[in-house]
Parts: C-alpha cells; sequence; structure tokens
C-alpha cells in the first residue's frame, strides 16, 4: 500500500502478489534462518560502509566525532599515486594467478581422467595445497623463498645459476610473481575439482562416435569435450577471479604488501589503511569501490548460474 | 588392395602414435604437477625434524644429520608454556570450527530446500542474493562487523567467528545443496506424503537420507573455511588464551622469528585435521560438486 501509483491496474496486481505471498508463507520459514544472518552480517555492513565512505573519522573509532567531507575521500583516493600502483598490482594479481590456475587444473583433470594405477593417490596430493590453511602455505614458501636458507637459492647456487641466493621477497621485482605462485600453488586444486567433476558429465557415447568418425584426440577435445565444459569453466574462472581479486593472506602474511607497495593488492591496502593507519573514511571508500567493480564482475556471475538454471528449468 | 591395406595400417599408427604423444605429455605434466605440489610440502617436513641449529645452513641439510622430533614435542608438551599455548589454540579452533559447522548445516538444508522445492515469490532474488554474499571480501565487511561486534558485546569471543564464518560456507553450502534437492524426484516425497506422511516427515525420512553426500560435502567445506579462516579471528580477538591456531601461529612466530623448525612443525599440525578430514571424505565432495554444481 506504500506504493501510490493511481492507477488500478497497479493495485490490481499488487492484491494477488500480496495473497501469493500470504499463501506461502510457511515457504518463508525454511529461508528465513539463512536470510536473517544474511541480514545481520551483510546488509548492515554495506550500509555502513557507504555512510562512513563520506566521513573523515578521527583514530580510534570514536566515531561520534565524525566530520562529513562528502566525496572528498573518493577524490583523494583517485588522486593518489599509490592507488594506481596498487591497482595494476591487484590486475597482475588477478588475472596471472587465475589464468594459470585455471590452465594447471584443467590440464590436471583431463591427464587425471584416464585410469592407471595410482590415480586416486596422485589426486588426493595434487588436491592438498587446497586443504591446507593459507597462513602455513604462506610459512612454508616464506622458508622455502628465504633469502639465506631457502631451498631454491640454495639449488639455484648449486647449479651455478646464481652467485648467491636471490631474495625473491625483498625485492621489488621479484616479489609479485613470487607471491603468484604461492597462490597459484593453492588454487588451481579447485580448478581441478571442478574441472573433474565437469569431464564426468560428457558422454561417453559422443567421445566414442566421434572417434568412430575419425576426429583426433585434439579435435574430440575441442569439438565435444570443451563445449560441454563452457558453464562450469565459466563458473570456476569467475570463481577464481573473485577469490583472487579479495586475497588477502598470503601477500599480508608473506610480506605485508611491501617492499615499497610492491605487492600490495588492493585488500591488504584497505586492511592497512583501516587498521593500520585508522584512516576508517577512507578505507570505506576504498571498499564502495571495490563493492561497484564486484558487483560488475557478479553480474557476469550470476548470468552464468542463471544460464545454468534456465537450462535445468527447460530439462 | 595392398596399397589400401597399407595406408590404412599406417594411418592407425600414426593415429596410435599421435595419441601415445598426448598420454606422454599428460604423463610429464602430471610429474611436474606432482613435483610443484609435494616438493614444498615435503621440504615443510624435513625442516620439522632438524634442529634450530641445522636449519640455518648455508648451503642446506638436505637430510638432517640428526634428525629430531624436539619441535614436535615442545609444542604438544603440555608443561612448558608453548605447549600449553599451542594446545589451547588447537581446541578453541576445533571448538569454533565445529560449531560453524553444526549450525551451517542446520541453516543451509532447510534453505536449499525451500529454494528447490517451492516457488514462493522472490524466491529467485533470495538465493542470488545469497549467492552474492560469495562475491565480497572478507575486509568490506570488517569495520562495519567489529563495530556491531562491539555493540551487541561480542567481540574477544568465539561467538563473534561463529556468527560471521556462518555466513561464509552459506551460499556454497545452500548452492550445493539445492542441487541435489533438484535431483531428487519429488515423486518420491509425493509417495511418502499419499502414504500420510507429513511434509516435515517425508523430507527427514526421505529427503534427508538421499542428500547426505551433500550434507557432508557441505560440512567439510564449513569446517575447512572455519579451520583455516585468518582475517576475522585475527582483528575480533585480542586475548592469548582465544586466538585460533592461524592466528595463535602467527602472533608466537613474529615474536620467534628464527625458530623455523618449530614454525614448520606448526603449520605441519595445524593442516593435519582437515587434510585428513578431506581425503578421507573426498569422494563425497567430488560427488556433490558433480550432482549439486555442474550437473544440470
Amino acid at each position: 500500500m506504500t506504493i501510490v501509483t493511481g492507477k488500478t491496474g497497479a493495485r490490481g496486481r499488487l492484491r494477488p502478489l500480496l495473497r501469493k505471498i500470504w499463501e506461502h508463507r510457511a515457504d518463508y520459514a525454511y529461508v528465513l534462518p539463512a536470510i536473517a544472518v544474511m541480514l545481520i552480517v551483510i546488509a548492515y555492513p554495506i550500509y555502513y560502509t557507504i555512510e562512513l565512505s563520506f566521513f573523515n573519522t578521527p583514530p580510534g573509532l570514536q566515531l561520534r566525532d565524525k566530520i562529513f567531507v562528502g566525496f572528498g575521500n573518493y577524490t583523494s583516493i583517485l588522486t593518489s599515486p599509490v592507488f594506481w600502483k596498487v591497482t595494476s598490482n591487484t590486475l597482475i594479481w588477478t588475472l596471472a594467478s587465475t589464468f594459470i590456475a585455471f590452465v594447471l587444473g584443467f590440464a590436471s583433470a583431463l591427464a587425471l581422467h584416464r585410469d592407471f594405477i595410482g590415480r586416486g593417490v596422485l589426486r588426493a596430493i595434487l588436491i592438498i595445497p587446497w586443504v591446507i590453511s593459507a597462513v602455513a602455505a604462506s610459512y612454508i614458501w616464506k622458508w622455502i623463498y628465504h633469502s639465506d636458507f631457502g631451498i631454491i637459492g640454495a639449488v639455484l647456487v648449486g647449479l651455478g645459476l646464481a652467485d648467491r641466493p636471490p631474495n625473491f621477497i625483498d625485492s621489488v621485482s621479484t616479489v609479485l610473481p613470487s607471491l603468484i605462485v604461492v597462490n597459484i600453488w593453492r588454487e588451481f586444486p579447485f580448478a581441478m575439482i571442478m574441472m573433474m567433476a565437469g569431464l564426468q558429465t560428457v558422454p561417453d557415447q559422443l567421445l566414442r562416435a566421434a572417434k568412430v568418425d575419425g576426429a583426433n584426440a585434439w579435435q574430440r577435445f575441442w569439438h565435444v569435450t570443451f563445449p560441454h565444459l563452457r558453464n562450469v569453466s565459466t563458473v570456476t574462472i569467475l570463481l577464481l577471479a573473485v577469490a583472487n581479486f579479495n586475497s588477502f593472506i598470503i601477500p599480508w602474511i608473506m610480506t605485508g604488501g611491501g617492499p615499497s607497495n610492491a605487492s600490495h593488492i588492493w585488500i591488504t591496502h584497505i586492511y592497512e589503511l583501516a587498521f593500520g593507519r585508522q584512516r576508517w573514511g577512507v578505507a570505506s571508500a576504498y571498499s564502495v569501490l571495490l563493492f561497484l567493480i564486484l558487483m560488475t564482475l557478479g553480474y557476469f556471475y550470476v548470468r552464468a548460474l542463471s544460464g545454468n538454471e534456465r537450462k535445468d528449468g527447460s530439462a | 588392395m595392398s596399397t589400401i591395406a597399407e595406408t590404412a595400417r599406417r594411418g592407425q599408427a600414426r593415429r596410435r602414435a599421435s595419441i601415445d604423444g598426448w598420454r606422454w605429455g599428460g604423463r610429464i605434466f602430471l610429474v611436474f604437477m606432482l613435483l610443484y605440489t609435494a616438493l614444498p610440502m615435503i621440504w615443510m617436513l624435513i625442516t620439522s625434524i632438524k634442529s634450530g641449529f641445522a636449519a640455518m645452513q648455508f648451503p642446506p641439510q638436505w637430510w638432517p644429520d640428526q634428525p629430531t622430533l624436539a619441535s614436535y614435542q615442545k609444542l604438544l608438551d603440555p608443561q612448558n608454556s608453548v605447549g600449553q599455548d599451542f594446545l589451547r589454540f588447537f581446541w578453541n579452533s576445533l571448538f569454533v570450527s565445529t560449531a560453524t559447522t553444526i549450525l551451517s548445516v542446520i541453516v543451509a538444508v532447510p534453505a536449499a530446500y525451500a529454494f528447490s522445492r517451492f516457488t514462493f515469490p522472490g524466491r529467485n532474488f533470495l538465493f542470488f542474493a545469497v549467492l552474492l554474499r560469495n562475491m565480497f571480501p572478507a575486509v568490506i565487511f570488517l569495520v562495519p562487523l567489529f563495530i556491531l561486534m562491539r555493540a551487541i558485546g561480542l567481540v574477544n569471543t568465539h561467538g563473534s567467528l561463529i556468527l560471521t564464518y556462518l555466513t561464509f560456507g552459506l551460499p556454497l553450502a545452500i548452492w550445493l545443496l539445492k542441487g541435489f534437492y533438484d535431483n531428487i524426484p519429488v515423486q518420491l516425497e509425493q509417495a511418502a506424503r499419499i502414504d500420510g506422511a507429513t511434509r516435515f516427515q517425508a523430507f527427514i525420512l526421505i529427503v534427508m537420507p538421499l542428500s547426505t553426500p551433500g550434507i557432508i560435502a557441505t560440512a567439510i567445506y564449513s569446517f575447512i573455511g572455519a579451520w583455516n579462516e585468518y582475517i576475522y579471528a585475527y582483528t575480533f580477538l585480542s586475548k592469548n588464551e582465544q586466538l585460533t591456531l592461524p592466528v595463535g601461529i602467527q602472533r608466537f612466530f613474529s615474536e620467534n622469528t628464527t625458530d623455523f623448525p618449530g614454525l614448520m612443525a606448526a603449520s605441519f599440525m595445524m593442516s593435519v585435521p582437515v587434510v585428513v578430514l578431506f581425503l578421507v571424505l573426498q569422494r563425497y565432495f567430488v560427488r556433490a560438486l558433480t550432482e549439486g554444481a555442474v550437473k544440470h
């Protein structure tokens, strides 16, 4: 009744909707707990972040003393050189991690699709990095990259490829690629599991028919297997991209964003602004920008998922 | 005649050669992936059985001269302070993860069932709203959640973590379970209801048992997510006796920066529960992904 359109048509449409909602009132009980948790932990924070992004806040979270600054936080972000450095880092990090993790995961899934002795064991070993904590992974690799006692440096020196162990994560030029290697190590198993699941849905008859028709291995893959995996590939790539865009632990624990911002990505930068330098307003404005970017990605995510839904409905 | 047979045979041979080429390529690739995956973990294990002195050598000892379990003994000994802390962190992680897992199954099962079976207005909107949660990084929610938790008095309690972790697990859990319920024929429930079962009974007696693999997959996912979570635990908890493992280990080793054997032993022990859990139950997980997420 809050929507007054002045037309009986709108009211005529509203009535059945309300009646329908009333008839289905019991159904809502099933989703209510999930929705309630989501509202508290999601809707309220989003509202609060948007509000805070227009204010200048004193340190210490004494939020009563905040000062309205309009779009001041946004202009100061977009004009700062750190913003562009961090953005290019984030792009390199997200694109490289997503692409390489997907290719390695997909290739592993294909190579593991045929049955051979030890396949189950191999598959289990390849999945382990995805299961262990990112904190543990960060420490393991930090030790591997260690500039004095790291194993990679020692191997390079032993093979005569370097005079002294390189500083993988203390040097501006190598830090980002080194962290990406760690990230891919943790993430390719996810792509592998998803694509293994996808491969099981490719009908064997089609592959056999293609073989009878004389298609070679590559043609069978390209014309039969791959089209069947398009949906699952899209979902996997999007989930990987979102996860990479949102990563925090690996750069935070391994380098803290250093040296001189060379491994800062958006999330670590926002965290440092908020909890390190206590600049809540600027950090919130950053979050809102991030939010807008993710909404764009989310649009494609939902479209990819509802593509599945539609096919489901017609089947 | 013979030339035709000849060409056919040659063609077959060529095809076999190319298939072998792919197969060998696959094997070499898998060996590479195995090395990439396993070598860091092996190096972690080897380092964890060195003494602190043996670890700090250049060139490194590939295998320790005197292997020792001292790091593990130190971490598991309730008599000294390091062991006390480690065991307490371990217990905290176990409590938070288990509580999160149980709650998320309780919340996700009815929601997924409703999304799969009922056609109430706003169903699609609510479903995608739930899925969208996946899109947003922890950091966006950190400041407002911290203030919210402070307002309702949950800062420095495990409750703040459990409530937050619940929302990570829920989107994927609901998505996976919905796919499962979609694949269970409605006729099964209808038959049960004709036989006099209520909707609730039909759900408990027919649908729940059939969706057990999905529920197990959901539970694994929630448990692993909660066990490994770092950023909220790092922000919400400040008292030493409440820390979970990832934060506890990080805090401990930022004070003892050179104890790499201890750090590797702690990393190993932190990984054992989730790896074992996953390896034991992984077939449910892969199956749930196949049936729930992929096959539509």
